[in-house]
């Protein structure tokens, strides 16, 4: 489905809080430097995992960033979201306190954070009663605390929600708040994804995918201010225009060819030819046997240098429902002082072993000198 | 204030209701129960409630996914994903819609939920503590991400140009997903939707009501003087929504318009409800659909039976309706507190009270709260001519979502 040029929004701003650090900048120079980010845990810090290693957030606690009023029941993944909104509404200029019921807020996750669930049933199990648990983790076990959290800390009164799509989490993310635009119902909005490290998620993972090797497990928050573009005030450079979104499920098992077939009908829709197109990636996904399904479509489709251009965002490990988010971001951070001559266009694709598959379509800004 | 105002575009009609609820199974046996003001209260058995005081729900009894589910592995799917793909399937039924329409046609699928699969990641724990964490599940893994809600249907109804996504924002989430639909119809980038919520009763979700006190001894009391809380539910409701035209075209039997929606966030407190976000939300949605508060006949309430949101919802109405407030009814009293099958369930109930002409009952009413001054038509439902109903939503994180559903009078008599 097109979503059509008229009415398109724009990317103006985007943050993220990654393995790379807790920044934009930090972001963007890990990825076009392809530097590994993956650490030893700390055995005094988290219980014991699947694996040894994992890419964390450097020095990421929630009080630590936000102080001790109000975060001694915030999880991690609640943490990470109200931290990068912090970021991404100091970027365009919205002031701590403001109240805005203009500004929407649409995370992605993929369940909440597991590690607070599974803590508050293991309480009730072990507990010398099944009702002796903290009542503070209860908000935290809900799968929207971390936009509820975000939404509490900043003043954000608009519409707020909550995206859960698998790893294709993202293209989804962003077409809902396409439509909150489109259809009035938010002046702005912030769309991002998060996920947190914890043993919780790490073992769930494991068993998930099965074999004997743990998953690098990767964690953090990507989040995109997306705005109508004529309401873009000047200074704020467009980064990207959101230009289509199309998604398939895969029925037959070959989700490689269901890829294409949603890249084909995404292109098709916004009339853009491949060659047009100077960035095509996927977000890291590999099947039950390792096969890169996203990167075999894409290279057929596009060749192997609008494939090779951005690394892949599984340089951060496996972030789940925030690897498109993150690939975008990568793209972002690669686009902006990259030549292009004439391809303006980037395709990130996204797919999961649920057979879901997604895709977005951006126009990219100008790049910078 | 940001203007959720209307935009042209298609009317959108509801024209499938699939039910999987503690009431029963279908739209028949479920506008039965709200119309004959039943439940089906009993001690929950989905989980061991050993210890705890009390342990009434509102389970669904008897499920039999095999009867529902024919293209996908049924141990492959948690105990909320089976609800969300039998109502799809029994959605797609009841609209008398041909698969191979939606087939070759784009469909949204959107499942709202509270808690995905948790009930399947308290059976982890539980493997957990027994074998530690190499004793876990993979299969019970497997079934955990939430986003399954919504994919399970495409592939039991084995659709595959569709958008997909559960959208988890508590138990307003129902609401959620039928607006979202309602969206993607009216403005032409879905030919139908699949929309509505799913969950299932959970040891987390019972015990975290349970520890904030929020848990009702023996029955769900809405609006009563001496109610004690919510009883945990489960379920699923799923609505096919399509454009009008679409809809007239084939001659389907229409139970209803969707006319707006509305959504804020409180941004006030992790749980406790709050009447300026829930007021605003109202209005929003009145403004949305076009309606003026004088116009609604009937308000489908969040109506937990909690101390807190009744008495703040209803305080809210008066703020928003005054004089005009109409009756002010909570399936919760019947259904328990489904999470985030509850907005959807209820809107379900709000369409068949439209074709029906009826309003569902508050039942367990025993004497209404003073702070809770409104018509909850207690304890027997009654016959009414109903054009346009409210459903109210809200939810922890203050995700607050209201729809607004109207009577379709045929092409002559517009509605909107």
């Amino acid at each position: 489905m097109s979503t059509g040029t008229l009415n398109a929004p724009v990317i103006s701003a985007w943050t993220a809080i990654s393995p790379f650090g807790h920044d934009r900048s930090s972001f963007a120079d890990g990825v076009r430097t392809r530097t590994s980010p993956v650490s030893t845990l700390d055995p005094e810090r988290w219980s014991r995992g699947p694996g040894e290693t994992a890419c964390t957030v450097p020095g990421f606690e929630p009080r630590a960033i936000l102080g001790s009023k109000g975060t001694r029941a915030m999880n991690r993944v609640s943490g990470l979201a109200v931290v990068a909104a912090k970021h991404l509404l100091a970027d365009i200029g919205v002031e701590p306190g403001d109240e805005r019921d203009d500004i929407g807020f649409v995370l992605g996750t993929t369940t909440g954070s597991v590690q607070s669930m599974m803590d508050l049933t293991r309480a009730s199990l072990t507990g010398d009663k099944p009702d002796h648990v903290e009542p503070a983790a209860v908000p935290g076990c809900v799968m929207n605390c971390a936009a509820g959290q975000a939404a509490i800390w900043h003043g954000l009164k608009g519409p707020n929600a909550t995206i859960a799509a698998g790893r294709t989490t993202g293209p989804h993310a962003f077409n809902y708040a396409r439509r909150l635009l489109r259809t009035g119902r938010a002046t702005r909005v912030l769309c991002g994804a998060a996920e947190e490290y914890s043993p919780a998620r790490a073992w769930v993972e494991h068993h998930r995918r099965g074999g004997p090797d743990p998953v690098v497990i990767g964690e953090g928050c990507a989040m995109f201010l997306l705005e109508p573009a004529e309401l873009r005030p000047p200074g704020r450079r467009v980064l990207g225009t959101l230009e289509g979104f199309e998604s398939r499920v895969c029925l037959d098992g070959d989700l490689a060819g269901t890829v294409a077939v949603a890249v084909r009908a995404l292109l098709s829709a916004a009339g853009v030819a491949p060659e047009q197109v100077w960035a095509a990636t996927g977000s890291g996904f590999t099947d039950s046997r390792g096969e890169p399904v996203e990167t075999v479509a894409l290279r057929q489709l596009f060749g192997d240098a609008a494939v090779d251009r951005v690394p892949s965002a599984d340089l951060l490990g496996d972030t789940a429902s925030a690897s498109a988010m993150f690939q975008l971001a990568a793209v972002l951070s690669v686009a902006e002082s990259a030549g292009r001559s004439g391809a303006d266009h980037t395709v990130v694709t996204t797919c999961d072993d649920d057979g879901s598959v997604a895709c977005t379509l951006l126009r990219l800004g100008e790049p910078v000198g | 204030m940001s203007e959720q105002s209307t935009t042209p575009g298609r009317r959108v009609v509801i024209t499938g209701c699939g039910v999987v609820s503690s009431l029963g199974t279908g739209i028949e046996e479920f506008t039965a129960a709200l119309r004959a003001g039943r439940s089906n209260v009993r001690p929950i058995s989905v989980f061991d409630t050993t210890g705890f005081e009390h342990n009434n729900g509102c389970e669904v009894i008897g499920f039999e996914p095999e009867r529902w589910i024919h293209n996908v592995e049924i141990d492959s799917l948690g105990r909320a994903s089976r609800f969300s793909t039998a109502a799809a399937r029994l959605a797609v039924a009841d609209s008398g819609i041909d698969l191979d329409v939606l087939r070759d046609a784009r469909c949204l699928l959107s499942v709202g939920t509270t808690d995905g699969e948790s009930h399947e990641l308290d059976s982890m724990v539980s493997l957990e503590i027994a074998g530690g964490p190499e004793a876990m599940s993979p299969r019970l893994a497997r079934r955990t991400s939430a986003g399954r809600l919504a994919t399970s249907i495409a592939h039991e109804l084995r659709l595959s140009n569709v958008e997909v996504g559960s959208i988890a924002t508590a138990c307003s989430a129902g609401n959620y997903a039928i607006g979202h639909s309602f969206d993607a119809i009216r403005l032409g980038e879905a030919d139908f939707a699949l929309c509505g919520g799913a969950d299932a009763v959970c040891r987390k979700t019972f015990t975290s009501f349970y520890r904030l006190r929020s848990i009702a001894p023996d029955f769900c009391r809405p609006f009563d003087k001496n109610r004690m809380g919510i009883l945990t539910g489960e379920g699923a409701g799923i609505l096919m929504l399509e454009s009008l035209d679409s809809a007239l075209a084939r001659g389907a039997r229409i139970y209803g318009e969707v006319l707006g929606y509305g959504l804020s966030c409180d941004a006030h407190h992790p749980v406790a409800p709050h009447q300026g976000g829930i007021a605003r939300c109202m209005e929003l949605a009145l403004e949305n659909a076009g309606v003026k508060p004088a116009e609604v006949d009937l308000i489908s309430a969040h109506g937990t039976g909690t101390h807190a949101n009744d008495k703040t919802e209803a305080a809210a109405i008066r703020e928003l309706f005054g004089e005009d407030t109409p009756r002010v009814v909570s399936m919760k009293s019947m259904l328990g507190h489904s999470m985030g099958a509850a907005s959807a369930l209820a809107a379900i109930g709000c369409s068949v009270a439209i074709t029906e002409g009826f309003i569902p009952p508050t039942i367990n009413h025993i004497e209404t709260d003073p702070e809770c001054a409104v018509d909850c038509v207690p304890n027997v439902s009654i016959e009414a001519d109903l054009r346009i109903v409210q459903n109210n939503g809200w939810a922890f994180g203050g995700n607050n979502s209201v729809v607004l559903i109207g009577r379709y009078d045929g092409p002559r008599e517009a509605v909107a």
